[in-house]
């Protein structure tokens, strides 16, 4: 894929990102910090899906942002085509991982399988 | 005799702070802040997937994070969030050629144009709100 192409994809998750991540610290400031982080309180907030969707979304957004950013980072310290390389695929590889990492805890408890 | 070049200093150089104005400086909070936030998002997802144990798995989690020094850390996060929010924008709208002056000849004593009042003024701004939601994020956790 062309680097253009990359830091487009690289700033539009940004920016998604940003309005998502918004919603949820405000949910986080609208109930109460301690109250919010209370058991019930967190399953709830899974167990309703759209809000269980949105953080799927910001769980791809960041990752995908955050991975990318990972790289660009260590393509700048060193280049070379197998470091590039291997850069790129470890970064791809870490982001499947943690998509589907948090992914199982979202699907888990909002459908109730724990 | 070496053949490394004395004036090459590598990273150390690269990231010296002190040698190219706030803009270095920036471009260095941008990356450490990336990176401090990619490390808090990993954690994030570790310590949330602790509801899987359930209400006693959650709390003995939640006991861990909920002290002062969780709560200093959390204010760091804010802060690093802030920065790279507004920097972030900052930059990107001077990918797209937003506030980074008229193409002109290069003269003497070669200031980019790049480099101006606007861009100067927004990184500043940046570390400013950084540090107001820092306080803020501080006075809403140790509020309660």
């Amino acid at each position: 894929m062309k680097e253009s192409i990359i830091m487009k994809i690289h700033y539009g998750t940004a920016l998604a990102a940003v309005a998502l991540v918004a919603v949820h610290i405000l949910m986080r400031l609208t109930q109460g910090f301690a109250e919010s982080l209370e058991y019930d309180s967190v399953i709830a907030n899974y167990k309703f899906l759209p809000y269980a969707g949105m953080l799927e979304i910001i769980l791809i957004l960041l990752s995908i942002h955050g991975f990318n950013g990972l790289r660009v980072i260590l393509l700048e310290l060193k280049q070379g085509k197998t470091y590039e390389k291997a850069v790129s695929y470890g970064c791809v590889a870490a982001m499947i991982a943690l998509i589907a990492y948090g992914s199982r805890t979202i699907i888990m408890v909002n459908t109730g399988m724990m | 005799m070496t053949n490394q070049d004395e004036h090459k200093e590598g990273i150390r150089g690269m990231i010296n702070p002190r040698r190219y104005g706030v803009e270095r400086v920036a471009y260095l909070l941008m990356r450490l802040s990336g990176l401090g936030l990619l490390a808090y998002f990993i954690g994030h997802i570790y310590e949330t997937s602790s509801i899987l144990k359930g209400q006693v798995g959650w709390n003995e989690f939640l006991e861990l994070t909920q002290t002062n020094a969780g709560h200093a850390i959390l204010a760091i996060v804010i802060g690093m969030c802030v920065f790279h929010t507004v920097n972030g924008i900052r930059v990107m709208l001077g990918h797209g050629g937003v506030g980074v002056g008229k193409p002109a000849r290069p003269d003497y004593p070669y200031t980019p144009a790049s480099q101006n009042i606007r861009h100067k003024m927004g990184i500043y701004s940046a570390i400013i709100l950084a540090a107001i939601a820092m306080m803020y994020g501080l006075a809403v956790m140790f509020g309660e």
